[in-house]
């Protein structure tokens, strides 16, 4: 597959579609098997944890759709996620680490520690999340 | 997610996890060692050399178990960290409260 068609998906968002954001990974992977195991891990980890926090501001309403689009560049890994659902009221600036002995709230924080980039915005009736990775110099 | 008696405590627990643990089994966890700690066995040892992927649900899983073994008078240990399990813990600084351990022996012996 040509590396700017990228990797696409569209799925309720709800956790049990998780496994599906895995397995897209996987395919993305195997496509460019080039892709460094340290950059493979941590945009899966930010990417998890973008993608869990979607599915939780999605759930107590209607189950709404997520689309995301991975591509995998030269110099980044770089994915875009996008759903209907309620504004995400999320600060990003401000996701830090909760207590030690918290066991929740560290999403977030821990997805901004992977990776170089994770972006929100909202735009009409639409969230927009951006997670970028720079790829290590081979 | 497969519990294992480690021989002939009867105060331990081993929990062996296969696959990812997610925001979709972290709850099953959660039960595990709330079941284990209730039952008597409050040194939980999770054996993480098959989990393939953790996220924060996960980890939040086990710093709750964490808190039911230390509050029944016991401990949770970890052992047997996947790199990106272990990337998961260094990344929430975790790795201060959490230690872990190469082998599951060591989990038992080690505090």
């Amino acid at each position: 597959m040509a590396a700017d068609l990228g990797y696409r998906l569209t799925t309720p968002a709800v956790p049990q579609s998780l496994d599906l954001v895995h397995e897209l990974l996987e395919s993305a992977w195997a496509g460019h098997p080039d892709v460094a195991v340290e950059d493979r891990m941590r945009f899966e980890i930010a990417l998890t944890e973008v993608a869990g926090n979607i599915m939780e501001h999605a759930a107590g309403g209607e189950v709404l759709d997520l689309t995301l689009l991975v591509r995998v560049l030269e110099p980044r890994l770089e994915a875009r996620f996008e759903d209907s659902g309620p504004q995400a009221g999320v600060d990003l600036e401000s996701a830090t680490l909760p207590d030690d002995l918290a066991e929740s709230g560290r999403g977030l924080a821990l997805a901004r520690r992977a990776v170089e980039e994770v972006a929100y915005w909202r735009e009409g009736a639409t969230n927009h999340w951006r997670i970028v990775r720079v790829r290590s110099p081979r | 997610m497969t519990e294992v008696q480690a021989g002939e405590r009867p105060d331990v627990a081993v929990l062996r996890i296969e696959g990812r643990l997610t925001m979709v089994n972290a709850p099953a966890l959660r039960a595990s060692v709330g079941e284990a700690v209730e039952a008597g066995r409050t040194t939980v040892v999770i054996d993480l050399a098959a989990c393939t992927f953790m996220d924060s649900s996960g980890l939040g899983a086990i710093v709750g178990g964490l808190k039911a073994a230390r509050q029944a008078g016991g401990d949770l240990r970890i052992a047997r960290l996947t790199p990106q399990v272990r990337t998961v813990l260094e990344l929430t600084n975790l790795d201060r409260v959490l230690r872990p351990h190469d082998t599951v022996e060591a989990a038992l012996d080690g505090g």
